[in-house]
């Protein structure tokens, strides 16, 4: 069905390849910028990945001004701060952000405080607040999950008020995004299949939320045909170079997917476990991934039946309902498998939740923005009995 | 027929100055709609629990808009005790600001035929502020909508309409004969 109205950006550059990374120079010429700011985490530095981009600039006239490797889980406003002050003043002109989504969001909120010239990003929180053009930012994702480099959104913890703020511009989106199979060799076999479970979610709410359309839909399955052939591979060898370089791939494909047609109560959920019970988002979404389906098959039947035939299966002779059952049944099997060779856990209980805390993050979940966009109705009770099934 | 329809309208539209009275009937049309809206709150809010429930958890004062831009209208409520209040016109220092990109999207949502998940899923609606108490807001808002427009209408907006009890309609009259005595007293 075509929607009557819908609107779909992405004005990010992409690079992929297995040397990717050595492109990076020429870019920032193209872009008209000469001293990087490179922000990434201990994790990344100590994984020897910065290396990597060092040795990108060694024959360059380009170069790094300063690494700055202190990008927690979740940025503050504090952090954005201090890295927007170091960056005037190392004489920065660029963002090379290297790493997973904080890393990646630690540098939109930088460039915020320094383009919008202020120390106050608390009053810039909303859906297209910023209004000035924010300084050139080159993703280098060192995940294959949170799609972070070709989207609109940033997360940003408020360290006074505790409590997360989220900027959705876009203006936020990075110039260029690269992918290089290298930098995502080093990720562990768990982290794998949970980054790869979050794309694949990214993937199968932005094809069946409200804001569904024709060109998203086309990111969204051919990011989930990418899944289905590379995630197991790359869980299970690592050094696969195709499959990580695939799995990058469908990443980005998802990212593009959702950051327009958004996601819905899957994600909402999965942000409240993460809030109440701090689980990492990837492991929520993939536990939560077939309940959210299943729940959602009332109102959608139709697209949730559609996603089996680009997991795999047959997609002959059956009624809609039946069909996504289907759908939930090969999703199952996916985290199944990727569980055993992982040891990623697939119920709540097994991820750090306690029974006592379903009721917060229901509570905390039909308040998350992802849960506008989901197609059915979810109220706290239903949260709960969703919860209830996955724990 | 359809045909002297079209070119009727066409004509009407080619007129000297007809984008300009258009538009004024559309800011005419989204603030009475807002000018119901408003005292709406106060109304439902006096007659229905789930709308107390709802906001028994708001912190006392927050205040949001609704409006439409770039300059049209807009109103301001505010959560007191155990009620929203509408302060009336206009900005008022809000805390959340719910703004429609235009007279068009404003109308879609304002006149029923689409609700306001709908027009946030299609990006008509900019949000200034915490996103997270923006979804509490359009929960109210649902609430609102579900007290005051005829059940099929309310079908076609919500996405999960409220099952209708006895209760509900008791309530739902109850509404119906307080929001015009609510609305001049705005007006006066």
């Amino acid at each position: 069905m075509i929607p009557h109205y819908y609107q779909h950006f992405c004005p990010v550059k992409i690079l992929s390849g297995h040397n990717a990374v050595s492109n990076i120079p020429y870019e920032m010429d193209i872009l008209g910028c000469r001293r990087a700011m490179v922000v990434t985490d201990k994790g990344v530095v100590d994984a020897g990945l910065i290396n990597l981009v060092r040795e990108a600039f060694a024959d360059s006239d380009k170069e790094i001004a300063c690494v700055f490797d202190e990008a927690p889980p979740d940025s503050s406003n504090r952090l954005v701060n201090k890295l927007a002050k170091l960056f005037e003043k190392e004489k920065c002109d660029c963002f090379l952000a290297v790493g997973g989504g904080s890393a990646l969001d630690t540098a939109k909120g930088a460039n915020i405080v320094i383009s919008e010239g202020t120390d106050d990003i608390l009053s810039l929180q909303g859906n297209e607040i910023i209004k000035k053009a924010l300084l050139p930012m080159i993703a280098v994702p060192t995940t294959s999950g949170t799609g972070s480099e070709v989207t609109k959104v940033a997360v940003i913890y408020n360290e006074e008020k505790n409590v997360k703020m989220a900027f959705v511009s876009d203006r936020l989106y990075p110039r260029v995004a690269v992918l290089d199979s290298r930098m995502t060799m080093t990720v562990p076999p768990k982290l794998t299949a949970a980054t790869g479970m979050d794309a694949l979610t990214h993937a199968m709410e932005a094809y069946t939320c409200l804001q569904k359309n024709p060109i998203d839909d086309v990111f969204a399955r051919a990011a989930i045909e990418l899944i289905r052939k590379y995630l197991v591979r790359a869980v299970e060898n690592g050094r696969d170079e195709e499959a990580r370089l695939g799995m990058a791939n469908a990443s980005l494909l998802a990212g593009i997917a959702f950051s327009n047609s958004m996601v819905g109560m899957i994600h909402a959920l999965a942000h409240a476990c993460g809030g109440v019970c701090h689980v990492p988002h990837g492991m929520a979404n993939a536990i939560l991934l077939p309940h959210g389906l299943e729940y959602n098959i009332s109102g959608i039947p139709r697209y949730i039946a559609e996603l089996s035939g680009m997991l795999g299966g047959s997609i002959e002779y059956m009624e809609e309902k039946e069909q996504a059952m289907v759908t939930v049944s090969l999703v199952k099997n996916l985290l199944g498998r990727v569980s055993r060779i992982s040891g990623l856990p697939v119920r709540l209980r097994d991820a750090g939740v306690t029974e006592d805390k379903l009721p917060a993050i229901a509570s905390a979940a039909i308040n998350d923005g992802a849960m506008a966009f989901n197609p059915v109705e979810v109220s706290y009770d239903e949260a709960l009995e969703v919860l209830k099934k996955a724990y | 027929m359809d045909s002297v329809l079209n070119r009727t309208v066409a004509r009407i539209r080619s007129l000297p100055g007809f984008p300009d009275f258009q538009a004024g009937v559309k800011h005419v049309l989204c603030s009475t709609v807002l000018s119901v809206l408003g005292p709406a709150f106060e109304v439902v809010g006096r007659h229905v629990p789930e709308f107390r429930k709802e906001i028994e958890s708001w912190e006392e004062g927050r205040r949001f808009s609704l409006g439409v831009l770039p300059k049209g209208p807009a109103i301001t409520l505010e959560k007191r005790g155990n009620t929203i209040h509408y302060l009336g016109k206009g900005l008022r220092s809000p805390h959340i600001t719910m703004s429609f990109k235009n007279y068009d999207s404003a109308l879609l949502v304002l006149m029923s035929v689409m609700g306001s998940h709908q027009a946030f899923a299609e990006n008509r609606i900019l949000v200034e502020g915490d996103l997270a108490k923006t979804m509490e807001i359009n929960r109210v808002v649902n609430i609102v909508n579900a007290n005051l427009l005829p059940g099929m209408v309310v079908k076609k907006v919500l996405k999960g309409p409220p099952k209708m009890t006895l209760k509900n309609y008791v309530n739902k009259g109850k509404v119906y004969a307080g929001l015009v005595p609510a609305v001049v007293r705005h007006l006066i």
